[in-house]
């Protein structure tokens, strides 16, 4: 991924819902309480660039200032329904970018089953592609163009050859 | 993403390595020895045969200088024998390569490494009923440039076209057996050049998301391998926290 890649910029930027573990003066704002201090123990939904530092960053050895949760889009239930039939579930609906929010909560949490549930999924749904492309991920929609891009190639040389 | 340049070669690209395929002509004029990088091309005396480059087969064609005859593996029977071997007696697999013209032995001899380009595989003398490396490509250039020389050109182009759908859905269903972590390579023996060039984007594609969704359980793995293996190597360290 690099500096300037548009996708993972945009991955960046999905919310993921975190805790406070401190009551911060002045940020009521982001519970819709501006002026007033941010009770510990809110939820608030923060951007996954701001939430990951945050939640590494420790006060003391044993608090850190947040405690990420699992996003709404990597739930059991999502979960379930990708393991039921990895085609059926609308995941740009979810999140966008799917996968790579996926890939960067999978290396903050130790998720075993998620990770199987999302190999077999990007598996299954690749192999698949083409009639549900409003349901695809980002990532998944670059990989569909980029195989639509080489069988077009073919396409044009087979083309190309006919006018000779 | 910053260099718009796809991996891998385009379908253009794989066609002009393939005209570098010999094949057999029958001359219909005199014509001496050509002195060519790849060394002397066999004087053409008509009615004799003679085995040429595709280029050069290819000019002489357009001059009407000579005609080509069609490799036997093209010819329709051959091709549907391939069809039944790729969708009945072999559903999963690609239909095998050309055997190795020269018997490989215990004994080491430089035949052994002799591959694909330099083998000729597509002259009058070539096996039947095997598809070489550069098949589709060459099959199409010579319906193109020499459909009069090949037998029933139409039915031809249809198995061609039946034997690539079958073949690209092969393709494509290869990454479904694909094992998530680790070793699982799918089987590829005997895809063709212009295959390769055709399926590489998706088949990388779905690897690479395959990694990075596996990634986090990798870097887990190697720490766990470092620590009961009492920390060899500082480079897996390294490459863990990128």
């Amino acid at each position: 991924m690099s500096y300037y890649d548009i996708d993972a910029i945009l991955t960046d930027n999905q919310k993921v819902p975190c805790t406070f573990n401190l009551t911060l003066p002045h940020l009521g704002y982001l519970d819709s309480a501006p002026g007033r201090p941010l009770p510990s123990g809110t939820k608030v939904d923060l951007p996954l660039w701001l939430a990951e530092r945050l939640a590494v960053s420790q006060l003391t050895p044993q608090t850190s200032l947040i405690t990420l949760d699992l996003p709404p889009s990597l739930s059991p239930r999502v979960m379930n329904a990708l393991k039921a039939d990895p085609k059926s579930v609308d995941l740009r609906s979810l999140a966008a970018n799917f996968y790579g929010l996926a890939e960067r909560i999978l290396d903050l949490f130790e998720e075993e089953e998620v990770c199987d549930v999302l190999l077999e999924s990007w598996r299954v749904r690749a192999s698949e592609g083409v009639e549900f492309l409003r349901g695809l991920s980002e990532e998944e929609r670059v990989l569909f163009r980029s195989a639509h891009d080489s069988s077009k190639a073919m396409r044009v040389w087979m083309g190309e050859m006919k006018k000779r | 993403m910053a260099l718009p340049l796809q991996a891998g070669l385009t379908p253009m690209e794989v066609a002009f390595l393939c005209e570098m395929e010999m094949v057999t002509v029958v001359p219909r004029q005199r014509l001496e020895r050509l002195n060519l990088l790849s060394g002397p091309t066999p004087a053409l005396r008509p009615p004799h045969r003679a085995p040429l480059p595709l280029w050069l087969a290819l000019l002489l064609k357009r001059q009407r200088r000579a005609n080509i005859l069609p490799p036997p593996w093209l010819l329709p029977s051959s091709l549907e024998r391939i069809l039944k071997h790729e969708t009945e007696t072999s559903p999963l697999a690609f239909s095998p390569p050309p055997p190795h013209p020269h018997p490989i032995t215990a004994r080491i001899s430089p035949t052994d490494h002799i591959s694909p380009p330099f083998l000729p595989s597509s002259t009058a003398e070539a096996p039947p009923d095997y598809l070489p490396y550069h098949w589709l490509e060459l099959g199409e250039i010579l319906l193109e440039a020499a459909s009069d020389d090949v037998p029933e050109p139409d039915r031809v182009r249809g198995l061609l076209r039946d034997l690539r759908e079958v073949r690209m859905s092969k393709m494509r269903g290869s990454v479904k057996v694909l094992e998530g972590e680790g070793g699982g390579v799918s089987k590829m023996t005997g895809v063709g050049a212009m295959e390769v060039a055709e399926g590489r984007g998706f088949i990388l594609g779905v690897l690479d998301g395959l990694r990075r969704l596996g990634s986090s359980r990798e870097v887990a793995r190697r720490e766990r391998e470092e620590e009961e293996g009492g920390g060899e190597g500082s480079e897996d360290e390294a490459m863990g926290f990128e």
